[in-house]
């Protein structure tokens, strides 16, 4: 009989609570309904039946807290009765007569051998996980091409149902999806980008191991340092006042510094990167973690592969992204995996400010609000829009010059705004 | 033999000549009906030997319960289009001993629905007198008639046969989508010497489309046929739903950008599914197509092909879509609800693409 456990819903996730159950011991459900409602520390969801049947016994209360992969309850079929925990399974014996006559004993014998009948909706409903006994789930094709390409399965996230790595996996992971033309035109044109981005993993030397010990001891386990700039964005205010006149799209600034960041991670590789113990990895992908408050905290969704995407694409992925995060409804795959972070609180006329590191990036951007302000322009004061951006930095492999140089790149791609286009 | 007198002697008719020359006019078409498509199949093959009749319940005078053979009658005369009683078993013995003879003979089923009751004569005679007489006696007769569901005729007479005698070997089992194919598929049928069901789509009779003039047109057997090019997805059709599918394909494609590639099956027995591999191997997904119930149906038959012979090319599981597993409901909300329709094919190639 199929169980509805407790998901994993996060690599984080260790437990969950049973918020509400929709559906009471003996209550008819049908594959698809949602059965309870739970809570992990990052959404709410509905568990949904994986097969028609009747809820047995519930095994945790309203509010109970329960293990990741904890049953919560069993979904019993036609007839079927819930087994007493302390029960062996017991062997059915065949009921002489019920059973169909055959002319052979042996058919009977085979019978009682195998034991009880199995419920059949159960070879659909028995899920595990993608990874079960260090078996992973994948498609034939995929097998194929990962052993064509010598990829191994295991560095592969699965995309497909239950996290069956299918073929697209493979071919983002080997790097070897052949760029389509949209895409190609989407990459920023700079000669640093003309280089494929790739996943490395750079060996600790002695020095770097030293900095970050002595860093670490110094400061607690992120030694932050802190890099202001103020940019002038003037053009890009300009620039969006023209595009919304134009085409009515709906985008704020940030979605325009979204793009502009995530083109400037791609000249910097090494300040898309994360710490570990052994190793800093360089990321092969570009994925802008953008902070959004919700009542109950702070959330960051993730706009994947920022640099392949339009302002356009970006502003409404953003809005889309908000508007879950502020009904707690984001997917872990939705606010996972982040390799920058930009916390925006010009909204809320914040002139500068300085965030805390998102772990694990190398570093968070902190913006203020884009606001006229006089400065000296050969030597005359005019009145230019500014904006104050603030960069902290994970001084163990972020070092001062480098965050000082991704901000000089950042500064081009927002300050001549075309460059965002070309 | 004895058994094998010349036809025409048996029946008292001057006997035609085998072949008779007509002006050539092969490369023209005309656009007909499904239906139309079929009765000309008939004629041609009539005029072209006299040993092809027909028989059936109300096919003469009545000139057949869906118009098949609207002027045969007068045409040919009441001994090659022979009205019969209310009696299918009776029907198809009486062909099986005709065809036994030499004849070629041609049974309309009012529906395919009512073959049921000659299935002992189909499946156990018609199928089995060339295993049973060493290599020595053919069969060659054509069981015909409109199946499937779509237009309010109910439970028993909304059914879909191909399964049920694709199964059995010793016969074969043919299921046009278009005009053309119906024409050029029962010519071959009719020409053949051995026994075929030839399961046309109620639905599609005013369905119409290019037909060739030329009489010497057919169309063999075990020669699926790629009905629309892709890249994406492969779809795996035939009969009526070979439609909704090409339908599916082809807003998805402008609507998308997703591809479909369309194989037609045309016959199910023989089963040509070497452009099902090519397809596959070229797409890694398949969605397989039917009217009728999944369990056991021909869907199953051609996922299981594809796995067996394909494996390592498959990205997805191959997905059926089939009619809803009860009795075809009456009411024609509930019948529309109970067949398969453009939703659930897109919804399949969504989840082969895993674009759910």
């Amino acid at each position: 009989m199929p169980e509805i456990i407790m998901p994993k819903m996060g690599d984080a996730m260790t437990e969950g609570k049973v918020v509400k159950w929709y559906k009471q011991p003996g209550d008819r459900v049908k594959k698809g309904e949602a059965v309870a409602e739970i809570e992990t520390d990052k959404v709410n969801l509905d568990l949904e039946a994986e097969a028609d049947g009747t809820l047995g016994e519930q095994a945790a209360k309203e509010g109970d807290m329960v293990p990741v992969g904890g049953v919560l309850a069993k979904i019993l079929g036609e007839g079927e009765k819930e087994e007493k925990k302390d029960e062996a399974p017991q062997r059915r014996v065949t009921d002489k007569k019920d059973s169909v006559k055959h002319t052979t004993g042996e058919y009977h014998e085979a019978i009682e051998q195998k034991g009880p009948r199995r419920d059949l909706a159960q070879n659909v409903v028995a899920m595990p996980a993608a990874s079960e006994g260090g078996r992973r789930k994948s498609s034939p094709l995929a097998r194929k091409m990962a052993a064509e390409m010598g990829v191994s399965l295991e560095q592969v996230q699965g995309s497909g149902p239950r996290g069956r790595i299918v073929a697209a996996d493979i071919k983002k992971t080997s790097g070897a999806a052949a760029a389509s033309a949209a895409e190609f035109s989407r990459k920023p044109a700079a000669e640093a980008a003309a280089a494929p981005l790739e996943t490395k993993i750079i060996p600790l030397t002695a020095m770097r191991r030293t900095i970050a010990k002595r860093l670490a001891e110094s400061t607690g386990p992120i030694p932050h340092f802190y890099l202001t700039a103020d940019f002038d964005v003037t053009n890009l205010a300009a620039m969006r006042q023209q595009l919304l006149d134009i085409s009515g799209a709906k985008l704020s600034l940030n979605d325009f510094i979204i793009r502009a960041v995530a083109l400037a991670l791609r000249h910097h590789p090494n300040v898309n990167a994360s710490w570990g113990d052994d190793a800093i990895t360089q990321h092969g992908e570009v994925h802008v973690g953008v902070a959004v408050a919700t009542p109950e905290g702070l959330i960051t969704p993730v706009i994947r592969n920022a640099d392949q995407k339009s302002v356009v694409d970006i502003a409404s992925e953003v809005r889309a992204l908000a508007d879950k995060a502020k009904n707690r409804k984001l997917k872990p795959d939705e606010y996972q995996g982040s390799t920058f972070t930009i916390s925006n609180l010009g909204a809320w006329g914040i002139e500068e400010f300085t965030a805390i590191i998102n772990p694990p990036n190398a570093a968070i951007l902190a913006i203020g609000a884009a606001e006229s302000r006089p400065v000296v322009i050969d030597k005359q004061i005019v009145i230019r829009e500014r904006m104050k951006v603030t960069m902290s930095c994970d001084h163990r492999i972020v070092d001062g010059a480098l965050g000082a140089e991704f901000l000089k790149t950042l500064r081009q791609y927002i300050e001549q705004p075309l460059r965002l286009f070309v | 033999m004895e058994w094998c007198a010349p036809p025409a002697r048996l029946w008292g008719m001057g006997g035609a000549p085998e072949a008779r020359t007509t002006p050539s006019r092969e490369n023209e078409m005309s656009e007909k009906s499904y239906r139309d498509a079929i009765r000309d199949a008939m004629m041609e093959e009539m005029d072209r030997d006299a040993n092809v009749l027909i028989m059936g319940e109300d096919i003469g005078v009545y000139e057949g319960t869906f118009r098949i053979t609207a002027g045969m009658l007068k045409k040919y005369g009441p001994k090659r289009v022979l009205d019969t009683p209310i009696a299918e078993a009776g029907m198809v013995g009486t062909a099986v001993g005709m065809a036994m003879l030499g004849l070629r003979p041609i049974v309309e089923m009012m529906t395919m629905n009512f073959a049921i009751v000659a299935a002992d004569q189909i499946l156990n005679h018609a199928a089995k007198v060339r295993y049973f007489s060493g290599g020595q006696v053919d069969v060659p007769m054509v069981v015909r008639g409109p199946q499937g569901a779509g237009v309010q005729l109910s439970a028993q007479h909304s059914q879909s046969f191909e399964s049920f005698y694709a199964h059995f070997p010793g016969i074969h089992v043919v299921a046009p989508a278009t005009p053309a194919d119906a024409k050029g598929l029962l010519k071959t049928a009719i020409r053949g010497n051995d026994p075929v069901i030839f399961l046309e789509s109620a639905a599609l009779y005013g369905m119409k489309g290019e037909v060739p003039d030329d009489p010497n047109f057919t169309v063999p057997f075990g020669q699926s046929r790629v009905a629309r090019e892709g890249k994406d997805v492969t779809i795996v059709s035939f009969s009526r739903m070979l439609q909704l599918s090409l339908a599916v394909a082809a807003k998805l494609a402008s609507d998308e950008g997703i591809e479909c590639e369309v194989i037609d099956l045309r016959t199910l027995r023989p089963l040509d599914m070497d452009p099902v591999y090519a397809s596959v191997t070229k797409t890694h997904r398949a969605v397989v197509v039917q009217e009728q119930w999944k369990p056991f149906g021909v869907a199953a038959e051609i996922a299981a092909n594809i796995t067996e012979t394909v494996f390592d090319e498959l990205d997805a599981p191959v997905a059926r879509v089939t009619g809803e597993d009860v009795p075809m409901p009456y009411a024609r909300n509930l019948e529309l609800l109970a067949t398969p329709h453009e939703p659930e094919i897109e919804r399949a190639v969504r989840k082969v693409l895993y674009k759910t």
